[in-house]
């Protein structure tokens, strides 16, 4: 099996070599469960590593996460093992290829390392998978909700969430936070400050040279 | 509306029809409901139908509402249209406080007025958990001759409106 596309940037390697050398460096197996592309199982002590290699091994140069996704195995039919799992999708923009890594996460125990220094994008894809199943991601700057609202709780996606449950947001989250960071850093300063869980918006200008 | 000519019997007075006698709700009630000014507060594709319906095809401006405005201080109907998430609610009741009395809300598509399909966490099932509704619009989404009889229905029931009982807040 090749995971290359039909029209390859660059010379691409093979599957089985990739498996090779994952299972070599990482001690990782190919999930069997993988309908598409190719899924490989590692252990959540060296998974910083692997996705780290997998970025940076310029014969892969899988440059790009695509997304973070958290699985709940709960009633899952034929399930044992782990409840949670965790899967960075992986994507290289040179070879076009596509690499699932996937990471079991134990309920007791439920923490990955964070990977937001890698890719950039990782921010917000765990802190939704935070948000979501309750998965945990040390080291992560800025570990809040992403999705759902800040009086939220619970983590909707596990299984055992009742999913008709309302919960009603009483005060507005206006999540100016980082908008005010990223304007600062590109030199702008609040002038007006309304109240802000009221839905009041900032007001900025360009700071004078 | 009756007019009431002045007897020719009477020489002093010549006014002709220069006087009209009505009700105070009936020419209050009329002007309200021939201008109406909609708050499109358009979340999903109920909103792509509310702009066939104010577009040329369809034409609200035929019965008096379609100067949309986008500041809640200068509408007086708002128009929901699409689906209200939990964390939009405070945005959307914010909205409604911002306008001023009188208001009517429309309620427009299943979403709207019911959650529609989205039975689900994050999703409020129907607005009327936020705000009071005057109108409900079926349909997913209604198409623009729904929204055209919605505003008629409001405006029959604007007309039934009395101008002296003070409308309660919410009501």
């Amino acid at each position: 099996m090749s995971i290359v596309a039909a029209k390859p940037l660059e010379a691409g390697v093979p599957a089985e070599r990739i498996l090779a050398q994952l299972a070599e460096r990482f001690a990782a197996v190919r999930d069997g469960r993988d309908r598409w592309g190719l899924t490989v199982t590692v252990a959540r002590e060296r998974l910083r590593d692997c996705l780290q290699w997998l970025r940076d091994e310029p014969s892969l140069h899988c440059d790009t996460l695509l997304d973070v996704a958290g699985v709940d195995y709960l009633a899952f039919p034929g399930h044992r093992g782990p409840r949670f799992a965790v899967v960075y999708l992986l994507k290289s923009t040179r070879f076009r290829h596509r690499l699932a890594v996937k990471v079991e996460v134990d309920e007791d125990d439920c923490a990955l390392p964070s990977v937001h220094d890698l890719w950039k994008i990782a921010d917000w894809a765990e802190r939704e998978t935070w948000d979501q199943y309750g998965i945990v991601f040390r080291g992560h700057p800025n570990l809040k909700r992403l999705l759902n609202h800040h009086e939220f709780s619970g983590h909707p996606l596990r299984k055992d969430y009742p999913c008709q449950k309302r919960q009603k947001l009483s005060v507005n989250d206006p999540m100016v936070d980082q908008l005010e960071a990223r304007l600062r850093q590109r030199g702008y300063e609040v002038v007006e400050r309304g109240e802000v869980s009221a839905g009041d918006p900032l007001t900025f200008r360009e700071k004078s040279p | 509306m009756t007019f009431k000519p002045v007897p020719a019997a009477v020489p002093e007075v010549s006014l002709g029809d220069a006087f009209v006698t009505t009700r105070a709700d009936a020419v209050v009630n009329w002007a309200r409901r021939n201008s109406l000014w909609p708050f499109p507060f358009g979340t999903a594709c109920c909103a792509i139908e509310f702009m066939g319906t104010v577009s040329s095809m369809f034409d609200l401006s035929r019965f008096g509402a379609e100067l949309v405005r986008f500041s809640p201080r200068q509408a007086d109907l708002l128009l929901i249209a699409g689906t209200v998430t939990y964390k939009q609610a405070p945005i959307l009741r914010r909205i409604y406080d911002q306008m001023l009395e009188p208001k009517w809300v429309i309620a427009a598509g299943a979403c709207a007025t019911s959650g529609g399909f989205y039975d689900c966490y994050c999703t409020v099932p129907g607005i009327d958990e936020i705000i009071p509704v005057d109108i409900y619009i079926a349909g997913c989404p209604p198409r623009p001759e729904a929204f055209i009889e919605a505003v008629y229905q409001l405006q029959q029931k604007i007309g039934t409106e009395s101008v002296a009982a003070r409308k309660a807040v919410g009501a």
